[in-house]
């Protein structure tokens, strides 16, 4: 006996069934929030990933493992399929201007191979060709012996310039550390933008110099203390056939992965995999701990179902008596929980969302960006939605046990 | 709708006990013996607590008997499961309940509505049907009164219409002009006896109401659970 009179016996209990509803909404929302922003943060560096103009990364355990990188590299490029192979190494050193010194993150790059391993988004940001002087950065680094002379050119970031009044044009002192007279004088050939990043600038560098200059002069270049011509890795490009092929691609990664047997090898396609893989597991995890929320708005329904009950135990009484199902009976209370889970539901990734965008709108920094970039996947919306509801359905079998079981004679006294 | 036959029932040594083996058992029947054949009017007398809406209930299988058997037609119905006697109650039973027991979130003819939409009586024929039982009972114009808008008469009413809804072959009622005036009880009582013949339903009255008393054909006494006194006048 569904339908009758349900929205009327459903305004009986007003309050009861608002708290209900925001019990369920409030325990919807934060999945909404956390699967929906940690998602899209995954599924941004998933792009970034995908969008990479290298596919293959050599690497090593330790900070600068990576040994002998002009000798690898040359060797890597003779590879079939391999169009580039950028080795790179990240220091921190300090550049002085005239009005003094700042520590930043400088890039040590051999510049024509490392322009064709940038994305289309990165390499927009880059001047074509690098104007960092000998591109094969083979005359300074001398088959190792760093006799070779050097161009002291130096890339800064826009961010950079900006903040510290440096042009094109300008020179700059960079040195291995916050000593002035230390350094060595570069001059300003360019400057390079820096991509979005997620959760603030901390991977964005601020100086780009050729890899033998900057492994001079950090001491990374070779001696009795560290090993010669170190870099941090060795990103290697494919031909599109083989970039776009994960098969050929593993063959590939095999192929370099043979030349450096005590390197870890890795392509993108397995990171990618990895980063979908840490991204599922999240979201499981988000929505583990929101199970808790859930629980708790799912007992309260299953406690307003049961003091509906309680509160119509003589109209369920009146209606069994004039013979009507069980389960008909049983039907009205699962359908007024469900309602209720749905509403609830339904309110809470509406509310979810409205907090995604405000937290997009008025929060700062890394919260913001993590909820510019919420992805909102109807699909996990669907299932949250599918679950409470389905959750629900057993607080109305809870609620529909108890009404069944009371004799009629008894629900009618 | 269809209507069944009217059954012949029953009621064989039943016994019901409540809270049997505890402190507070109470025997509300003891061994009773019943049959009440097709078309009978039947009024139940007796002092309060003797276990006269204990047998209505047995009756009208809203209740099953501890021990002993109900039959309708020669089946044993008492035993059946929920399921199969909450068929039975909604294709063959109407209840005028003591209280009416009127659903307080529908109108009278909703109420009215309610045992043949569980039937699943087409909604036209529901409609015309309540509307002419409400307007049988005297509530033409009452059809959209929510309980609480209703005096006790008038919900009386509304329930006497609900028990006819399905037109059933087994009429209970407890007190069911309790709070009607004289006139009202007349018309009442007519309607009742009207469906009676009309249907050869059986009619089981319990009231302290002699006006009542007097129009059935068959008195019971009952005394402490047990029926001791039952006369059919000629």
């Amino acid at each position: 006996m569904m339908g009758w009179g349900r929205g009327r016996s459903l305004r009986h209990s007003r309050l009861q069934l608002v708290l209900a509803v925001a019990a369920i909404a409030t325990a919807v929302a934060l999945p909404v929030v956390l699967v929906s922003v940690g998602g899209g943060v995954s599924a941004h560096e998933l792009a970034n990933l995908q969008n990479a103009g290298y596919q293959i990364v050599v690497s090593a355990a330790g900070l600068h493992g990576i040994t002998h990188s002009h000798n690898y590299t040359d060797q890597i490029l003779s590879i079939p399929g391999v169009t580039a192979a950028s080795p790179v190494l990240s220091v921190t050193i300090d550049a002085f201007t005239h009005s003094g010194g700042t520590p930043v993150l400088a890039e040590g790059v051999i510049p024509d191979q490392f322009y064709p391993t940038l994305g289309p988004t990165e390499s927009g940001l880059f001047p074509s060709p690098l104007p960092l002087g000998d591109p094969t950065d083979d005359v300074h680094f001398a088959h190792g012996t760093y006799s070779g002379s050097a161009t002291y050119d130096v890339l800064v970031s826009t961010p950079y310039a900006a903040a510290h009044s440096v042009s094109v044009g300008q020179q700059l002192v960079l040195s291995p550390v916050a000593n002035r007279s230390l350094g060595t004088t570069y001059n300003v050939t360019g400057t390079f933008g820096v991509p979005p990043t997620v959760l603030g600038p901390t991977g964005a560098f601020a100086v780009l110099v050729p890899l033998s200059d900057l492994q001079a002069m950090t001491g990374y270049a070779g001696g009795s203390a560290v090993a010669p011509d170190a870099v941090d890795t060795i990103e290697v490009a494919a031909t599109g056939s083989i970039a776009t092929n994960p098969s050929a691609l593993n063959d590939l990664r095999n192929e370099v992965q043979a030349l450096f047997p005590y390197y870890g090898v890795s392509s993108l396609t397995q990171e990618a995999q990895q980063l979908q893989s840490a991204s599922g597991v999240l979201t499981g995890f988000y929505l583990a701990l929101s199970s808790v929320g859930l629980s708790v708005g799912l007992l309260f329904l299953a406690l307003v179902l049961l003091r509906r009950v309680e509160a119509d135990r003589r109209s369920i009484g009146i209606r069994r008596a004039l013979g009507i199902s069980g389960r008909s009976i049983a039907g009205e209370i699962v359908w007024n929980g469900a309602t209720l889970a749905l509403m609830g539901a339904a309110a809470g990734v509406i509310g979810g969302y409205l907090i995604v965008e405000a937290l997009a709108a008025w929060t700062s920094s890394a919260v913001q960006e993590a909820a510019q970039l919420a992805v909102f996947d109807p699909v996990i919306l669907g299932e949250l939605v599918a679950g409470v509801v389905g959750l629900s359905l057993l607080a109305g079998a809870v609620a529909t046990r108890t009404a069944l079981r009371m004799p009629i004679s008894e629900a009618l006294r | 709708m269809s209507e069944k036959s009217v059954p012949s029932i029953e009621l064989s040594q039943v016994v019901r006990t409540y809270g049997a083996g505890g402190p507070e058992e109470v025997r509300a029947l003891r061994g009773v013996d019943l049959t009440i054949p097709p078309g009978e009017f039947v009024s139940v007398a007796g002092p309060s607590g003797c276990g006269k809406t204990t047998l209505l209930n047995l009756l009208g299988l809203l209740d099953s008997p501890t021990s002993g058997e109900v039959r309708w037609d020669s089946e044993s119905v008492g035993q059946k499961s929920d399921r199969a006697r909450a068929r039975l109650r909604l294709e063959g039973v109407g209840f005028i309940f003591q209280r009416f027991y009127l659903l307080p979130t529908l109108t009278a003819r909703e109420n009215v509505e309610l045992p043949m939409r569980a039937l699943r009586v087409p909604r036209g024929e529901r409609t015309r049907r309540a509307s002419q039982l409400l307007e049988e009972v005297g509530l033409q114009g009452r059809e959209r009164a929510f309980p609480h808008q209703l005096s006790g008469g008038e919900e009386q009413r509304v329930a006497v219409a609900r028990a006819l809804a399905n037109r059933p072959g087994l009429l209970l009622a407890d007190e069911p002009t309790g709070e009607l005036d004289s006139g009202n009880t007349q018309a009442i009582l007519s309607l009742l006896e009207r469906v009676r013949q009309d249907r050869n339903a059986s009619l089981v009255v319990v009231t302290h109401n002699p006006d009542v008393a007097r129009r059935a054909r068959r008195h019971l006494t009952m005394r402490d659970g047990a029926v001791v006194e039952d006369v059919r006048e000629a």
